[in-house]
Order: structure tokens, then C-alpha cells, then sequence
């Protein structure tokens, strides 16, 4: 206990000194949590706008299907599914799509489009296509064979609404299958593929086209947030045991998100692991320098019967008095900053050429404070200071008293 | 049984020139001497305390302090040694700057594991018995030098050792702090029975002592007793 | 004597007398085979069946061909398909949906797309490209199969030639230039599918093999078969068989 006493009172010798070296890992863990902060809203932000835009947190597939799409790989067992699915814990909304592809031509124009069958409702409820409409109407069951298509298909195809748009593809049975749909809206979504190369119909019109008799090809579903995956997945794969279907969560159907976030992350990891340097730098010259001046003075401990160990502690404690005081400033400063910036949002509708080229759709990001976040942030920092101190505390430690005594 | 024995003891340091501190030095010192190693300056006065202090080795001979050969004990046994047995009184910089009076006084009984409010009674009752109570909560650097002097006398002596080594303790203090300090040197020696080896080459603190060891060139050229 | 042998050395180092090299026998054979399968014009008709794991259907068609540029296709049975038809002009090629009544355009990035879902392409429809000139030949060996003495013939595509293909490999026959089979390989040298020739008939003045059957490999259990039931070379087209006009029109 003398021993704290002794560690907190010779933080203060050096007054400015010591401040100083706190401010530093104040201000170096205040950073890391502020740009941990919002690297995760942004992250949480990417995964939420492909989910909404068009997978969904989960999908349920035919098994085999990811793998090879085939119009006859419809999901087995729809009444098992119609029966589980909407029990899965913290679901938002699910949607049972028919998926397809074919060929949409006008008068002017052709182009292969990926066709899907949506049954409007049900689509709002995981999907946000309804709200991207710019012209016309999202789907309506009351409407004769109507046809949502992005704004680059309708100005590729000269297609605007009301016109007709024919839809020829290959059926379920082999034969071609051709009809004729009319523009009911068309949609802006942000991401250049929706925009270019899918069109949505009403599920009974899709199951028409493809002769598929009522069968559907995909049950997306809408969780709470991406944390609720692993345990929706668990429950649907406990609950749909032997049935030949896959469910697949976000990142199977489109790895390359969460690939990105992971190299982000190992992006950011490289720069705290510079930032950490820097701060040791200044730590270790800090608790070096406080060795040095106080060499005598541990020689006259050490010649009262003070063991090398207890040296070394009483080092560290000096270092972790600071290395705590820094790490709560840090975390004081760091997460006010947070939630600021969570309240305000940080706008980067600057950059949005490059965003919408990664399929970020929204431009205003809100970061988000972790207790994780701030939990290791500090952990690390103080880790780090604690180790950069045991340098000159084993240094101190290895002083021969005779030797430590004679210098004044 | 002495206290101290020294036997054939020599130690040289190797600086940039080889130095030879002590040669076949033989001491004995009983238990409750009030002695002083006595010569000029490099004499060889402080190796031989620090060298009694198990704080330094020799290059041969054989030390034996308080029934302990601590020539033939290694060094992490010769720290628990020293905080059991010994104190240390220096030149100057005794204390450490960030602890009070009373809680320098403390520092040798909270290694040694004695509970707070009993190591805090023992050193307030020290103090008392020595008229420095008032100095209690006092920080070094708010002390004059012979007050930080004697403060480092009691802290020395609160532990009950057997021995305290005191190296050129008056070297900076003016002839009345000296005298001051010997004074409550003397009365503990003679009180509590503790024995007192201190080093000065101070005539006045010479006349002191009850025992003179000369020392010239690291050899012994004289022990005599005397009435201080 | 001397002048002799040096005259026998010169003929047998000259290329004429590489058999191996792509000097003009190999082309030559390109150009015979090529020669035998195409008329400069053709009309006929034809019966194609799908066959797939999950399925398998018949159609009916009739064609023209004016080479190198036309081509019309119409299907003629079953009753859910009859009236659909493709007409290519140069590079440009339609496809008319009876159910829709439209004429829609089919873009070049389709050409590899199944041709009514059957294991020949667009592309291998209205043959745009031509094996004499789109490719560089090889004749890398001469072997015989039932009887039946044939080069192996291995053909490149040209750099700019407007093919999907890595390389194609046909065995046709020595007697009379027609193919017994040809494969087809992609840019890594795998095989996609396998086209083979049989049934060869006298049709008018040219022997004609009135069996194509090609089979896909790269997806098991697929294969189409087109059978001829007529077939007529180098009669004048009338002049407004490749239009679009004649697409629509209904039987």
C-alpha cells in the first residue's frame, strides 16, 4: 500500500511531465476510439444497406442453389417454411421471391436482366426497393402484369412508364417463355447493378413466365441488426434439421462486404499498432527518464532490504498510474467525441462517386459507441504501457546498491 | 560471539586503475560498541561499512555480521539480511522526498510486513521520545539538514537491528547538527543497546566514539579504546 | 547424278512437301469441309430435340440460309412455339415472339445464350463466323474410325475473329471433306461440347449428313439432336426471305 502511495506521489514530482505523458495516451486512446467508433458505424452501415437493399440478413435457398442457380431449384418443403420462418427470433420481415433470369427488350432496346418475383407486401418488409421508386408505384397485386425497373434499364431500354416491356426467358420445362409487362415504376437504388440489371414482378406473373407452378426459389429474411444472424441461423437450422435446404447468412451470399470490412479493419489495426509505437516511444522516455534521476534513491532502498522485484513493482505502478489516468481521460474524451458525432452524423456525400461504387447507398454515417469498443481500446493502451515500463523497471531492478549510492 | 568479524578480507576496484580498498583486513567488533572507522579520505573507511552492510563483496576473506556469513550468502538472502538486521544512516539523501517523516520512518517496517496502524504507532512513539513529534507529516525538503540527519537515525534504528552503519554521517552538517546528531546517536547505543559503527575523518566526532579503527591505505594502523 | 540429287533434295525440303505445317493442305481441308457443309444458299427443314435430366422436347423448323450473310429460322411445331422465329442480317439478329407479337433485338452479348434452349447457341445458329477464314489450321494427325480414313484437323481462331472459342477440333473424312465430329474447347483448353455427324445421305448432288447431335460436357445429361427431313443447295432465295416482314408473317 506505502508502495501505491509512493508510485502516485512520484507521478507528481514531475508535474508537467507527467501530465504531459498522460495527455499523450489520452489523447492516442481517445483517437482509437473515435476512429474504431466510426469504422464500425460506417461497417454496421455498409452491411445494413446491401441487407436492405436486396439479401436480406438471411437467405433460404434449395441446397445447392448458391452454388448453381437453376430455375427447377425451387425450396422443398414450403409449408415447413412458411411455418418456421416467421418464428425465427428477431425477425423483422421475410419475403418468399421467385428468381430468374431472361431477356427484356422494347421496341428500342435488349439487355439481360435478373428477374424477381416479389410479392409486394411481404418485399417492404425486408427490402427498401418500395422507397427507392422515383417514378410511377412500387408493385400492387392489383395491378395487370405490372414491371419495376432501375432508371439505367428504363434509359438503356427507352423504356418509361407505361410502356411495354416484353420478358422472354427459358421456362421450367425447357420452353421458351415470352410476355409482356407493362412499366409500373421505376427505381433509383443507388447501386449501379439494381439500377442496370433487375427488374421486379408480382411472384404469381414470375411463376406464370417460368411455368413454375407456384413453387419460389428464395425466402429472404430481415433481422434486428447483423448481431442477430448467429442465432436466427442456429434456430432455422435446428428447426428446418433434414430438409435439403441452405441457409445462408449476409456474408456467404456476398462475401466480398465482409471481406472489405476485414481488410478495413486490418487497415485500421495497422494504424493503431502505429499510433501505439508513438505512445510507447513517449512512455518509455518518460519512465526512463524518472529512472535515471532517481538512481540514488533506489540504491538507499535497495540497501534498506528493499527486494529487486519490489523495484521493478513499484516502476510499473508509476507507469500504471499514469497509463490509468491517460486511459480514463482518453475514454472520457474519446467517447464524448463519439457520441457526438452519433448524434450529428458525419456526412460524406463528398465522396459518394466512390461509395455508391462499393454499394453504399446512404451518405451520413452515424459511428457507433461499443462497450467492446471502449473496453479493449483502453485494455491495449494500458497493456502497452504497463509493457513499455518494464524496460527501465528491470533496469532499475538490476542496480547494484554500492554502485547506485555512490551516484549523486 | 562477535558481532562483527572480519577475517583476512581484501577488495580491489577496477575503475580505470585498479584501486586496492582494503588488504588482509582483520576486525572484530562486539555488540554494543560504539566505534569509528577513522582515516583519510580514500582509506578505505566506507568499503569496509559497506562491505560489513552486505551491500558490497569482498575479494576474499570472510565476513560474519549478527551470527551470518554473509560472504557465503547469496544476494537475494542478503537483502531480507540487511532489512532484518541492519540499518544505514548515508552522507546525505537519506530520506525519500515524496514520503513524511512519519511515513519514512515506516518504510523499513512496511517491508518487513508489520500492519499499518501498529508501524505507525511504533514510529509516532519514536518521534515522541525523541522530542520530534511536530516534524510528523513533514516532507524532507521542508527540513533542515541536521533535522533530515536524525530523522535518518530513527529510521534506522526503528526496526530493532543489530547493527547500524552509519557512512561519514555528519560530513555536511555544521559542528552543532553534529553534535546533535551524535548526541541522539549516543543515547540509542546506550538506551536500546544497538551498536553503532559510523566512518568520519571529523576530529570533533572522532573524540565521540568510544573506539577509534584507523584506516590508511586500506590497512588497519590502528584500534584503541577511549573514553569519549 | 549430282545435279539429281540435289534437285530430289530441294523437292523434298520444299514446303509443298510438309504435310504437317499449316501451309495450304491444311487450309484446303478447312475449306473443303467448310465447302461440304454449306451451300452458298440452303433451305429445309429440321426436327430438334432437347434432351435434358429434367426434361425433353421436340421442335419443328424450317430455314434459309444465304451465305455468308442472311439467315432466317422458323419454328413450325409444337403449337405453344410455332410462329417464333430468328433472322440474322450481318450482325444483326431478331428473334419474333408469336405470344407477344414482338420483334425484339438480340444484343451481341447473347450470342452464346442457348438457342431455345437447346445446346446450340445463337451463334452456332446463325453462323456468323467461318472456319476458313476466322481460324488458322493444323492438320495434326490422319486416322481412321469405323472404316473410315479422316485428318484431325485443330483450328485456331484468328486474333480479331468473332469467336468464343480457344480451339476446335474436327476429324473429317478424307473420302469426302464432310466432318464425323467436331469439339469444341474453351479459352483453358477444356472441352465444352462435342458435335457429332451422322446418317450421311445423297442430297441432291452433295453427300449430307442429316444427323447433328452435340453434346454438352460441361453440363451432364444435356444434348440436342437435330434431324433434316429436307434440304435443298443453291436455289435462288426469293428476294423477301430475310426480312423482318417475313418474320411476322404467320403460316
Amino acid at each position: 500500500m506505502l508502495f501505491w502511495q509512493m508510485a502516485w506521489r512520484n507521478v507528481w514530482r514531475h508535474r508537467r511531465r507527467s501530465l504531459l505523458t498522460v495527455l499523450t495516451i489520452a489523447l492516442g486512446l481517445a483517437f482509437n476510439i473515435l476512429m474504431r467508433g466510426i469504422g464500425d458505424g460506417f461497417h454496421e452501415q455498409m452491411v445494413d444497406n446491401s441487407v436492405r437493399a436486396q439479401i436480406g440478413h438471411i437467405e433460404i435457398h434449395r441446397s445447392g442453389y448458391q452454388h448453381d442457380p437453376a430455375l427447377l431449384k425451387t425450396l422443398p418443403d414450403v409449408q415447413l417454411l412458411e411455418r418456421v420462418v416467421p418464428q425465427t427470433p428477431h425477425l423483422r420481415g421475410y419475403s418468399f421471391r421467385v428468381l430468374g433470369d431472361g431477356l427484356a427488350s422494347t421496341a428500342e432496346n435488349s439487355a439481360g436482366v435478373s428477374i424477381v418475383g416479389i410479392v409486394p407486401q411481404a418485399e417492404r418488409s425486408v427490402t427498401t426497393i418500395g422507397r427507392a421508386v422515383i417514378a410511377g408505384r412500387f408493385l400492387d397485386e392489383g395491378m395487370s402484369r405490372p414491371i419495376l425497373i432501375g432508371e439505367r434499364l428504363s434509359q438503356s431500354l427507352g423504356a418509361r412508364l407505361n410502356d411495354k416491356v416484353v420478358l422472354m426467358v427459358q421456362a421450367a420445362d425447357g420452353s421458351m417463355g415470352a410476355q409482356l409487362f407493362r412499366v409500373a415504376g421505376i427505381f433509383r437504388s443507388g447501386s449501379p447493378e439494381l439500377d442496370r440489371g433487375v427488374v421486379y414482378l408480382l411472384r404469381k406473373d414470375a411463376q406464370s413466365l417460368f411455368s413454375l407452378a407456384g413453387g419460389t426459389t428464395e425466402a429472404a429474411l430481415l433481422l434486428e441488426s447483423s448481431e442477430s444472424v448467429a442465432e436466427a441461423q442456429r434456430f432455422l437450422s435446428t428447426q428446418l434439421a433434414g430438409a435439403p435446404v441452405e441457409i445462408l447468412p449476409w456474408y456467404v451470399v456476398e462475401p466480398f462486404l465482409r471481406q472489405f470490412i476485414e481488410l478495413d479493419d486490418a487497415f485500421f489495426y495497422i494504424i493503431v499498432l502505429i499510433l501505439f509505437i508513438v505512445i510507447s516511444v513517449g512512455i518509455l522516455n518518460t519512465v526512463m527518464m524518472s529512472v535515471f534521476e532517481r538512481v540514488r534513491e533506489f540504491g538507499v532502498m535497495m540497501a534498506l532490504g528493499t527486494r529487486p522485484r519490489q523495484v521493478v513493482r513499484l516502476v510499473v505502478q508509476e507507469a500504471a498510474v499514469l497509463a490509468l489516468m491517460g486511459a480514463a481521460l482518453g475514454a472520457l474524451l474519446g467517447s464524448v467525441s463519439l457520441i457526438v458525432f452519433a448524434h450529428t452524423g458525419i456526412d460524406l456525400s463528398r465522396y459518394a462517386a466512390g461509395a455508391s461504387a462499393l454499394g453504399i447507398t446512404t451518405t451520413v454515417i452515424h459511428p457507433e459507441l461499443t462497450s467492446r469498443n471502449l473496453i479493449f481500446s483502453d485494455l491495449s493502451v494500458v497493456a502497452v504501457v504497463l509493457l513499455v515500463a518494464f524496460y527501465p523497471a528491470f533496469k532499475a531492478a538490476r542496480l547494484r546498491p554500492v554502485e547506485a549510492i555512490r551516484n549523486i | 560471539m562477535a558481532l562483527i568479524e572480519l577475517i583476512d578480507v581484501s577488495k580491489t576496484y577496477r575503475d580505470h586503475v585498479s584501486v586496492r580498498a582494503l588488504t588482509a583486513l582483520n576486525l572484530t567488533v562486539e555488540k554494543g560498541e560504539f566505534a569509528a572507522a577513522v582515516g583519510p579520505s580514500g582509506s578505505g573507511k566506507t568499503t569496509l561499512l559497506n562491505l560489513i552492510g552486505a551491500i558490497d563483496t569482498p575479494d576474499t576473506g570472510i565476513i560474519r555480521v549478527a551470527g551470518l556469513e554473509i560472504t557465503s550468502t547469496p544476494a537475494d538472502q542478503l537483502a531480507e539480511f540487511r532489512l532484518r538486521r541492519l540499518g544505514f544512516v548515508f552522507q546525505s539523501f537519506n530520506l525519500f522526498p515524496v514520503l513524511s517523516v512519519l511515513e519514512n520512518l515506516e518504510f523499513v517496517p512496511a517491508l518487513q510486513g508489520v500492519p499499518k496502524p501498529e508501524r505507525v504507532r511504533r514510529a509516532e512513539r519514536l518521534l515522541e521520545a525523541v522530542g520530534m513529534h511536530e516534524l510528523r507529516d513533514k516532507r524532507p525538503d521542508e527540513l533542515s539538514g541536521g533535522q533530515q540527519q536524525r530523522v535518518a537515525v530513527l529510521r534506522a534504528i526503528l526496526p530493532e537491528p543489530d547493527l547500524i552503519l552509519a557512512d561519514e554521517p555528519t560530513a555536511n552538517l555544521d559542528s552543532e547538527n553534529a553534535a546533535l546528531l551524535l548526541d541522539m546517536m549516543e543515547r540509542l547505543n546506550r538506551e536500546l543497546a544497538v551498536t553503532f559503527l559510523f566512518s568520519t575523518h571529523d576530529p570533533a566526532v572522532m573524540r565521540r566514539a568510544r573506539r577509534l579503527i584507523r584506516l590508511r591505505d586500506g590497512r588497519l594502523i590502528g584500534d584503541e579504546m577511549q573514553e569519549p | 547424278m549430282k545435279y539429281a540429287l540435289a534437285l530430289a533434295v530441294l523437292v523434298l525440303f520444299s514446303p509443298g512437301a510438309m504435310v504437317r505445317a499449316d501451309g495450304p493442305d491444311a487450309l484446303t481441308i478447312a475449306r473443303k469441309c467448310d465447302a461440304a457443309l454449306k451451300g452458298k444458299t440452303e433451305h429445309g427443314t429440321a426436327s430438334m430435340t432437347v434432351r435434358t435430366p429434367e426434361w425433353q422436347r421436340t421442335l419443328e423448323m424450317t430455314f434459309w440460309y444465304d451465305y455468308p450473310e442472311k439467315t432466317i429460322i422458323r419454328i413450325t411445331a409444337p403449337a405453344k412455339d410455332a410462329g417464333t422465329g430468328t433472322l440474322r442480317l450481318g450482325s444483326n439478329m431478331w428473334t419474333y415472339l408469336p405470344s407477344v407479337e414482338r420483334v425484339i433485338k438480340i444484343p451481341p452479348s447473347l450470342m452464346l445464350q442457348s438457342w431455345m434452349g437447346s445446346d446450340f447457341t445463337n451463334d452456332d445458329l446463325v453462323k456468323e463466323s467461318s472456319l476458313p477464314t476466322d481460324y488458322t489450321h493444323r492438320i495434326e494427325a490422319e486416322t481412321t474410325e469405323d472404316g473410315d480414313p479422316c485428318y484431325r484437323l485443330v483450328a485456331t481462331p484468328k486474333p480479331n475473329a468473332p469467336v468464343v472459342w480457344g480451339k476446335l477440333v474436327l476429324l473429317i473424312r478424307k473420302a469426302d471433306s464432310l466432318p464425323r465430329r467436331e469439339e469444341f474447347y474453351d479459352d483453358q483448353g477444356a472441352l465444352q461440347k462435342t458435335l457429332y455427324f451422322d446418317n450421311i445421305r445423297r442430297t441432291g448432288s452433295r453427300n449430307y449428313p442429316m444427323r447433328w447431335r452435340m453434346v454438352s460436357q460441361n453440363k451432364p445429361g444435356h444434348e440436342t439432336t437435330l434431324t433434316f427431313s429436307s434440304l435443298e443447295f443453291d436455289k435462288p432465295m426469293p428476294a423477301n426471305t430475310f426480312t423482318r416482314q417475313n418474320l411476322e408473317r404467320r403460316f
